[in-house]
């Protein structure tokens, strides 16, 4: 029998997760990567990695010291945030989670202080009162061997890996959402991430230092390489759900049908994908166009950022039992459009502080060229 | 969908809802995303629900009971009955469908190991409840339940969802849905007892019992009677009325959606 059914009352379901997990995501994602983009400069000491790597570590810390305060957030009680410490739930990923976050910060923290201790100490010796503040902070003038460097990095990198893990599956074992139920995403949270990690580096490295070629050069490496493995994921993914292999993707697929607005967006990403890729191309090939590599700088951190949007926010429009789709406007107040600015002017004040008070850049060509 | 698919999914949905009554016995804390030991509760009860499809007319009584009772926000629900206007496309001929949705009280619920403070638990009764002064509203249990059965309360900032009106049930009283149901369409009881209402209807219908969603593999002990397979997971339906709320809550208008 053949028949058309109308849902007579449909009730609206607001979302759960505001655009506070969106940052979240992004600033931990962003913060992983860019860690690794320290790891041949800064803790395997070769030396035409090292101004990537301290580009990379200012994009560290300042993401993952401004990351868990969106998180935050996004809880509906943040001041029972000590009840995750209290009811310890080694059975949640998100519990996991609360407990690989602290120590992942501790741990970026600490290398990045030993990275730019020398430097601070140095910095100590002259006048005023950031001489004086650089003194407190690099706690002494006594010499930090390098095998500390070496073990705080190495704890930072296996706790990114948790992070990356816990991030991942906490949204991928959700079988409710057929859209997030699949192993592929956090490949591609992982992959995207880098992405953004290396466009944020090619932004910082033209307006906050001297858009050195060589940073640019690396980074653009970085977001090629991660561009096109996501796209094989991207096209895996949608082969699994087209021939019916894994019925959470078809079920996702079929979930989508038909909506000329997700269509809209495949196509949008498909095209700035495109983009993207190859204008690295063009990027690394044309000599001389190095110097603008910020247009893919930019581009890359809008594709990290609005692929967590589509994910974690537009993914909760669609109905789990009703007809239709929910419609979800952004709201202008805390738990929206402040809520995103919010935390990028807190990520922009973190950074700024960071430039004031480390000599971060010490090494790094100044003027532009 | 075409017509064997559907009958496919018939088929799993009857035969889900007989997997439902065989207890997961191993429900030990164990792996992550395990279903941790339950607590509190009578160990000798299994509440379950079953809704006689045939005797509802879609009146809402158990919706507003449900709200005076549980004081839910205005625009929040944790039970609804969706109404279905279906249309034969040859012959014109229309009907509707009435499917009462609340809390499944899952043998295997997703919403329980997600949670990262144990705020929501099972009890050993079956009824799984939230704990509102451990929760900390961080609505990943809103995202893992597949029937959209929570949500959060603006006033608590905390998950909340149907409890079986345990509060009721502990001193002997039935819940309000139950209770306002014009029909006598929901009835509710202990699965432990042979002798309950519930256990006897349970066995003289056990082949034509269906569950919302079986291919989740959530095992929902809240078993339909008179069910239509093509509800049982989300069904292929256009809607028809939003209602309209302004920020305050207040109901401003109806919005047509074009048909």
């Amino acid at each position: 029998m053949n028949s058309a059914v109308i849902e007579v009352l449909a009730p609206r379901y607001g979302i759960a997760w505001y655009p506070w997990a969106v940052q979240y995501f992004f600033m931990i994602a962003v913060s992983y990567s860019a860690l690794l983009l320290t790891v041949p400069g800064l803790l395997l000491g070769k030396k035409n990695y090292q101004p990537l790597a301290k580009v990379a570590l200012l994009v560290t810390v300042s993401c993952t010291l401004v990351g868990p305060v969106a998180l935050l957030a996004d809880l509906h009680q943040p001041l029972r945030f000590w009840h995750f410490y209290a009811n310890l739930t080694p059975w949640s990923w998100m519990s996991i989670g609360s407990l690989l976050l602290p120590v992942y910060l501790l741990l970026v923290v600490a290398y990045a202080w030993l990275a730019w201790r020398p430097a601070m100490q140095e910095q100590a010796q002259g006048e005023g009162w950031i001489a004086k503040l650089s003194g407190w902070i690099s706690l002494g003038q006594w010499h930090a061997p390098r095998w500390m460097l070496v073990v705080s990095g190495l704890g930072a990198l296996l706790f990114s890996l948790g992070i990356m893990i816990y991030t991942g599956a906490e949204v991928a074992i959700v079988k409710a959402r057929p859209l997030w139920d699949t192993l592929w995403l956090p490949v591609m949270f992982a992959l995207t991430g880098l992405v953004a990690a290396a466009g944020l580096v090619i932004l910082i490295n033209r307006l906050m230092t001297g858009n050195d070629e060589d940073v640019n050069e690396q980074s653009l490496k970085v977001v090629f390489v991660s561009m096109v493995l996501s796209a094989l994921v991207a096209a895996l993914w949608i082969s699994e759900g087209i021939t019916g292999f894994s019925p959470s993707v078809e079920q996702a697929l079929v979930s989508l049908q038909g909506n000329p607005e997700w269509r809209a967006v495949a196509i949008y990403g498909l095209l700035v994908g495109i983009a993207l890729t190859l204008s690295t191309i063009v990027m690394l090939r044309r000599p001389g166009w190095l110097g603008r590599s910020w247009i893919a700088g930019l581009l890359a951190v809008h594709i990290g950022w609005t692929f967590r949007w589509m994910v974690l926010m537009e993914v909760q429009t669609v109905a789990k039992n009703t007809a239709g789709y929910y419609h979800y406007a952004i709201e202008a107040g805390s738990s929206g459009l402040l809520g995103i600015i919010g935390t990028f002017g807190l990520w922009l004040a973190a950074l700024l502080i960071i430039d004031i008070l480390v000599p971060w850049k010490k090494g790094l060509p100044t003027s532009p060229h | 969908m075409d017509k064997i698919r559907r009958a496919l999914l018939g088929q799993i949905a009857k035969l889900t809802a007989g997997a439902a009554l065989v207890p997961l016995s191993s429900v030990a804390s164990a792996a992550i995303n395990d279903q941790p030991p339950r607590r509190e509760g009578d160990p000798e009860k299994r509440y379950a629900m079953l809704i006689d499809l045939r005797a509802c007319i879609g009146c809402q009584a158990c919706t507003v009971s449900c709200h005076i009772e549980n004081e839910a926000p205005l625009g929040n629900f944790r039970t609804i009955v969706s109404q279905y206007e279906v249309e034969h496309e040859e012959t014109g001929d229309s009907a509707t469908f009435m499917l009462p949705r609340l809390c499944n009280h899952c043998e295997n619920p997703p919403c329980v190991p997600v949670c990262p403070v144990q705020a929501t638990f099972q009890r050993q009764d079956g009824i799984v409840v939230v704990d509102n002064e451990v929760c900390v509203g961080c609505a990943y249990c809103v995202q893992a339940c597949p029937y959209d059965a929570r949500f959060i309360n603006e006033h608590t900032q905390t998950a909340d969802k149907c409890t079986f009106c345990a509060h009721r049930l502990d001193v002997g009283l039935l819940p309000a849905c139950v209770e306002s149901c014009v029909g006598g369409a929901r009835i509710i009881g202990d699965l432990h007892d042979p002798d309950s209402q519930i256990s006897r209807m349970m066995k003289e219908h056990y082949s034509e019992l269906m569950v919302l969603k079986p291919e989740m593999g959530t095992a929902p002990h809240v078993f339909y009677l008179g069910m239509d397979e093509r509800f049982v997971s989300r069904p292929d339906a256009k809607p028809a009325i939003w209602d309209v709320r302004d920020q305050q809550g207040e109901e401003i208008g109806y919005e047509f959606s074009g048909h």
